[in-house]
């Protein structure tokens, strides 16, 4: 026994207090848990989609309508190895935006292809961050300017780019333009067809096909 | 001018004893022992003194076939008759006052408008029989409403066996006279005459604007005459009640809510106006003690010492909280009737409420003041992705205290600005399920403000440091309690244990 001591022992929660409330015992919290729990995006949020030049995002549209917008798991730089990220897109520093009280004054106004921040990939792509959705700018993410690494590794969510405000009477037309968890499946199923037409397509060809769809959906 | 001859002229315009007295500026207890004081006055008393209300001053060459009808005093109406007392008790009595229990009662009387115009009728009058001795800024008189206070206000309280409270039940009784509205039609046209620079709109004659403009000093006799008698004519016709109005005091009633259900909002929770929860902590309470205190339940403002979200318990001692009871019949409760509101709220089995009872009103603020500073106790169940080591159950005992930066959840973001607030976690403790090592029990001591479920899983990165971060692996909540609020108030008290 002594030789394989639990080190956890001390450790051990004991649902020590007999209280009555109500006439009944309290039972303890630990009756709540459930092993499938669903994840805070799971219980909050809906996945919504959004490709611009071959590339998805993801839009994370919580229940009070604020969104967080994401790459989606699939998108290439992830596979490419992501080097840096930043808000200035040129014109505008999206880092700059302040809103002040309930109504989120003086955040600015994005549109769904506006662009949101600007990726390089370590070989050497930039990837334009779309707005994905017509809204209001609440919050930019700064950690990951620091350390863009962090999009690699973060779970689902927590590499948010931004955190956008959308009027609640736009929200209807805002999720018909994206595209759902299955429109979304639907749509990886279809390119992964191309792509196997293509096996012997090399990655720098892709990336010239990536250019040359990306050029297609600017004159579009 | 002399006491006694004041009191004579006073006698044939009509005037009562009690506003003779008025006149001769009696104050305070003066009024109890009318003949007493008239003696200490010099005044000599009339053998009918006490009948005053039979005696006409003006109509002496009355019809002798008409029955000789009773004359109210011209200066108060007969506010202060016998009679009118008599009347106004009854109409208390009659009115739902029995249903209060309130000790202390307050009156508030509103005045036919009548009586500010007689009383300026009065003071013409006197200026002219008396001539300056009468001064034209402060008038001659104990003011009606003082005298109401000084003379009405004992005898009624008396009669009724209530003492007088600023608090207390409230009885507004608004009073009419036939005499008013043409006397206020007259001094409607008075007023186009008086104060012709004030006619472009329409004017409201208020009692405000009597007592501010109608003074000799800023109204002419003769303008007055011109509109209406000097000096003030005895009438016929007696006061009528209108109205009278019951507003029982504020009653306040504190204790400490417990809550068992994980599904059961602060208050009535609406969405769009559709309601998403059939009950509420709050109407589970007022459910069970308002009826006791008012008909209008719905008036009664529930407050607590914080809330909790609706998927979390209240355990422990509970939280303190608060019942606003306008309107309140009863004003205290005893131990045998709060342990029946108590063991009530009981049967809902989702709400338990403790100590309940009466607390003075000034005391009720105790529960908003210095929220931010309290410390609350929450235990929360919490889930691993992988077995939990050593390692995270090292890092999760913390017995010091530390700050986080905690952005607005985005749960509230939608209508609630964006702030970085810095929270002070006092304490930290991680225990684990045994038989499962991905469940960890959690009991946290923080600065009051603090988002819990956001502290565990630190919200994608907008909550640090947080649980997550600490122990640099993902870690959810999935059910939280809280177990202590750190307000000793209100004084615990065992309604189970009879006095």
């Amino acid at each position: 026994m002594a030789a394989t001591a639990d080190p956890l022992e001390s450790f051990y929660f004991e649902h020590e207090e007999q209280q009555r409330i109500c006439g009944q015992p309290v039972s303890p919290i630990t009756d709540g848990f459930d092993p499938n729990y669903p994840s805070v995006v799971d219980r909050f949020f809906t996945r919504y989609y959004y490709i611009r030049a071959n590339a998805a995002y993801q839009v994370l549209y919580h229940s009070n309508r604020i969104c967080l917008i994401c790459l989606a798991p699939t998108h290439p730089a992830l596979a490419q190895g992501i080097a840096t990220l930043s808000f200035d897109v040129g014109n505008v520093d999206r880092s700059q935006n302040v809103v002040k009280g309930k109504g989120k004054k003086g955040g600015m106004i994005l549109q769904a292809d506006s662009t949101l921040a600007l990726l390089t990939t370590e070989t050497g792509q930039t990837y334009k961050i779309p707005s994905c959705i017509r809204g209001k700018l609440v919050e930019v993410n700064a950690a990951l300017v620091a350390e863009p690494k962090l999009l690699e590794q973060l779970p689902e969510g927590a590499g948010y780019f931004a955190i956008l405000l959308p009027k609640i009477e736009n929200c209807d037309l805002i999720k018909e333009k994206l595209l759902t968890q299955e429109q979304y499946e639907e749509y990886l199923k279809t390119s992964q067809e191309q792509d196997t037409e293509h096996l012997e397509t090399s990655k720098e060809q892709k990336e010239e096909e990536n250019m040359k769809a990306n050029k297609e959906q600017l004159t579009t | 001018m002399k006491n006694q001859e004041l009191v004579d002229y006073l006698v044939s315009c009509g005037v009562c004893t009690i506003c003779q007295l008025r006149y001769l500026r009696a104050r305070g207890t003066e009024y109890n022992d009318i003949n007493q004081s008239f003696q200490r006055l010099g005044v000599k008393v009339p053998e009918n003194q006490l009948r005053m209300d039979e005696t006409n001053g003006i109509s002496t060459d009355e019809q002798p076939f008409k029955k000789p009808r009773l004359s109210h005093c011209s200066t108060c109406l007969g506010i202060f008759s016998e009679d009118f007392q008599r009347e106004l008790i009854e109409g208390i009595i009659a009115s739902d006052f029995s249903k209060y229990d309130s000790e202390g009662i307050v009156l508030a009387i509103t005045m036919p408008m009548s009586l500010q115009l007689r009383q300026l009728s009065m003071w013409f009058a006197l200026q002219r029989k008396f001539g300056p001795t009468v001064h034209s800024n402060s008038p001659p008189d104990v003011p009606i409403k003082e005298a109401v206070k000084l003379i009405l206000h004992p005898i009624i309280c008396k009669k009724l066996d209530k003492k007088y409270d600023a608090n207390g039940l409230m009885i507004s009784i608004d009073l009419r006279h036939t005499v008013e509205e043409p006397e206020v039609d007259k001094l409607v046209e008075l007023n186009r005459v008086a104060f012709p620079g004030k006619t472009l709109k329409r004017i409201e004659i208020s009692r405000g604007l009597l007592e501010k403009q109608y003074q000799p000093s800023r109204v002419k006799a003769e303008t007055y005459e011109k509109y209406l008698p000097i000096p003030p004519p005895a009438v016929e016709e007696s006061l009528t009640l209108k109205s009278i109005d019951l507003q029982g005091p504020m009653v306040c009633v504190a204790g400490r809510y417990r809550k068992l259900s994980r599904e059961l909002s602060h208050t009535p929770w609406l969405l769009q106006g559709v309601r998403q929860m059939e009950d509420s902590i709050e109407e589970i309470i007022i459910r069970s003690v308002g009826p006791h205190f008012t008909e209008t339940v719905t008036k009664i403002t529930f407050m607590s010492s914080g809330r909790e979200d609706v998927d979390v318990r209240c355990l422990g001692k509970g939280r303190p909280f608060v019942l606003e009871i306008p309107n309140s019949r009863h004003s205290s409760l005893t131990k045998e009737q709060a342990l029946a509101m108590e063991q009530a709220v009981d049967k809902s089995c989702k709400v338990s409420i403790l100590n309940l009872q009466v607390v003075p009103r000034e005391q009720a603020m105790h529960i908003k003041t210095g929220e931010e500073q309290k410390r609350k106790y929450y235990r929360a169940l919490c889930a691993l992705k992988e077995p939990a080591t050593l390692e995270i159950l090292q890092k999760l005992q913390i017995p010091e205290s530390f700050d986080i930066q905690q952005k607005t959840p985005i749960r509230v973001l939608h209508r609630r600005p964006l702030h970085t607030r810095p929270r002070t976690i006092y304490s930290v403790k991680a225990r684990l399920q045994r038989g499962n090592p991905l469940v960890l029990v959690i009991d946290i001591v923080t600065q009051a403000g603090t988002y819990i479920k956001e502290l565990v899983h630190g919200e994608f990165g907008r909550t640090t440091p947080s649980f997550s971060s600490i122990i640099g692996k993902p870690i959810d909540i999935q059910a939280l309690d809280v177990v202590g609020i750190d307000l000793d108030w209100p004084p615990e008290v065992d309604n189970s244990v009879s006095q």
